[in-house]
């Protein structure tokens, strides 16, 4: 691959992109998500936000890895109310929910 | 049309891999790493490679994976031809200091007349060391000095980087004849032809009789013998700045609205692009000049314009461009930065722009100006490169960042790709 034009491609200097936030998720009786909270610093403390998932458009899983060390994930991509789409995924070895832009 | 003065006496400048030696000046470390620049066509091959990457075995016109299928560890640049013709221009300004004849071959190339210079410098040594003190510090250059272009020319193409060859005069035979046929301009088929005959210097060459070398290789070869004689002397020819090349414009109605006289300022400094006398030399100077509606003495406490004659009132801005150039957006910027810093107070009749200083262009600019592809993205780098700095000078950090496939094939988004920064 050629490095970006007069940059060094130094492992030390990537930035990851779409890191996954974590979040707390209500779910319905299907255990689907159906509202999820973001804390985020806001500078002067801690800011939770809330948003409600209007629908969810599609949903998959990811099991990979399992020689090493086991991802298993479960994936929605929700679509939110008031506009705006992320995805979703609840870390099925460790029970934690994330966020992630879509 | 003035006749372009020349000199038979000429001194040659040469700076080998002059685009790479380019970036290396401006990245810190290039100059001990293995590099290669790409070519500035869409081919995607290596265009010039140092020494350091040829010792590994990379050659130019080899691809990318080639080359570092060769060097792992091969650093690999994008060109940028405008920066080098930049470069360049400014290279051929420092010599124009020394001599008024100045003749630009390609990149890294150029000859100068030194006819009559002895009378200020002093013998050959002289001038060469006013050669060398006007590019000191810059570059690291090759010299050559002898009479006629070719004599310098490999005068120059001996020197080690940083010393000159002074050819005297008189011994241009003697000192051409030991020297390999590699030197002439040659073709790859004539030079294999040449060997073939056994024929490995100069002074082979020119020990056969002229017409049975003409007969075996046509005019060309008619040149060759005559330059490994050095019974050519073929002189420097150097250039005249174009006079100012003047456009003007006068509105119908006098024009007060920013937007118009911008316009007008973009189609006048097409027009003076446009001139013939223009072309091979970039714009240094511009001078803008609007002259405005007159009036009489009204607005003076109303004593009637009987007593008070109409007053004429202009309105002027020059603007010396640091970097010069051909492109008209480049030229128009500062116009229309003074143009909104301090407009004209009253409306314009008639807008005059003149190009008044120029920098010579080169043959290489042109050439890759052939390829607007490649100029185009070298303009759009150069932007980009420029705002990027901006920007770092102003919030001390960078905020562009580059993004690069790290696992595009990955189930997991977050490992598809990543972010680094873009440092121009």
């Amino acid at each position: 691959m050629v490095a970006p034009a007069r940059t060094a491609l130094r492992a030390d200097r990537l930035r990851a992109v779409n890191v996954p936030r974590p979040v707390a998720v209500e779910l319905n009786a299907g255990g689907e998500p159906t509202l999820f909270r973001r804390s985020r610093d806001n500078g002067d403390g801690q800011e939770t936000k809330a948003a409600v998932v209007e629908a969810i458009l599609q949903s998959w899983r990811v099991d990979d890895e399992w020689w090493r060390q086991l991802i298993s994930r479960r994936y929605f991509e929700v679509a939110l109310e008031g506009g705006g789409r992320v995805v979703l995924f609840e870390d099925r070895v460790s029970g934690e929910w994330f966020v992630q832009t879509a | 049309m003035p006749q372009r003065p020349t000199s038979s006496l000429a001194a040659c400048v040469w700076i080998p891999l002059f685009p790479l030696r380019c970036e290396e000046a401006r990245r810190e470390g290039l100059v001990t790493h293995p590099t290669a620049l790409l070519a500035p066509d869409l081919s995607r091959k290596l265009w010039q490679v140092s020494p350091l990457a040829r010792h590994t075995g990379v050659r130019p016109g080899m691809t990318v994976s080639q080359a570092i299928g060769l060097c792992p560890t091969l650093r690999l640049c994008e060109p940028d031809p405008v920066h080098y013709d930049e470069r360049f221009a400014r290279l051929l300004a420092a010599l124009n200091e020394v001599s008024p004849v100045v003749e630009a071959g390609e990149l890294g190339l150029a000859y100068l007349g030194t006819d009559g210079l002895e009378g200020i410098f002093g013998p050959p040594k002289k001038v060469v060391e006013a050669i060398e003190c006007a590019v000191r510090g810059t570059w690291s250059v090759r010299l050559g000095w002898g009479k006629g272009k070719f004599a310098a020319w490999v005068a120059a193409s001996r020197a080690k980087p940083g010393e000159a060859v002074i050819v005297p005069a008189g011994g241009e035979g003697k000192f051409l004849s030991a020297q390999p046929i590699a030197v002439l301009p040659l073709d790859p088929d004539t030079h294999r032809r040449l060997r073939q005959l056994g024929i490995r210097t100069l002074g082979a060459l020119a020990a056969l009789p002229e017409e049975a070398v003409t007969a075996q290789f046509g005019a060309v070869g008619r040149r060759l013998w005559r330059l490994a004689a050095g019974r050519t002397v073929e002189p420097v020819v150097g250039s005249i700045a174009p006079e100012p090349i003047v456009a003007a414009l006068t509105f119908f109605t006098p024009v007060g609205e920013r937007d118009l006289i911008e316009r007008a300022i973009d189609q006048l400094i097409a027009r003076a692009l446009k001139d013939s006398r223009r072309i091979g030399w970039r714009v240094q100077a511009v001078r803008l000049v609007a002259e405005l509606e007159s009036w009489g003495g009204d607005e003076d406490g109303g004593r009637g314009a009987a007593c008070c004659a109409p007053t004429n009132r202009s309105w002027l801005v020059t603007v010396l461009l640091k970097d010069p150039t051909a492109d008209g957006a480049r030229i128009a910027a500062p116009l229309r930065t003074r143009l909104e810093q301090a407009p004209p107070a009253g409306a314009v009749t008639r807008l005059i722009l003149e190009f008044t200083a120029f920098a010579p262009g080169t043959t290489e600019l042109q050439l890759f100006a052939r390829d607007a592809v490649a100029a185009a993205r070298a303009g759009q780098r150069r932007a980009l490169e420029s705002a990027a700095r901006e920007i770092h000078q102003r919030l001390k950090r960078t905020c562009l960042y580059h993004v690069i496939e790290v696992q595009p094939w990955s189930r997991l988004p977050e490992r598809r790709y990543a972010l680094i920064d873009f440092e121009p």
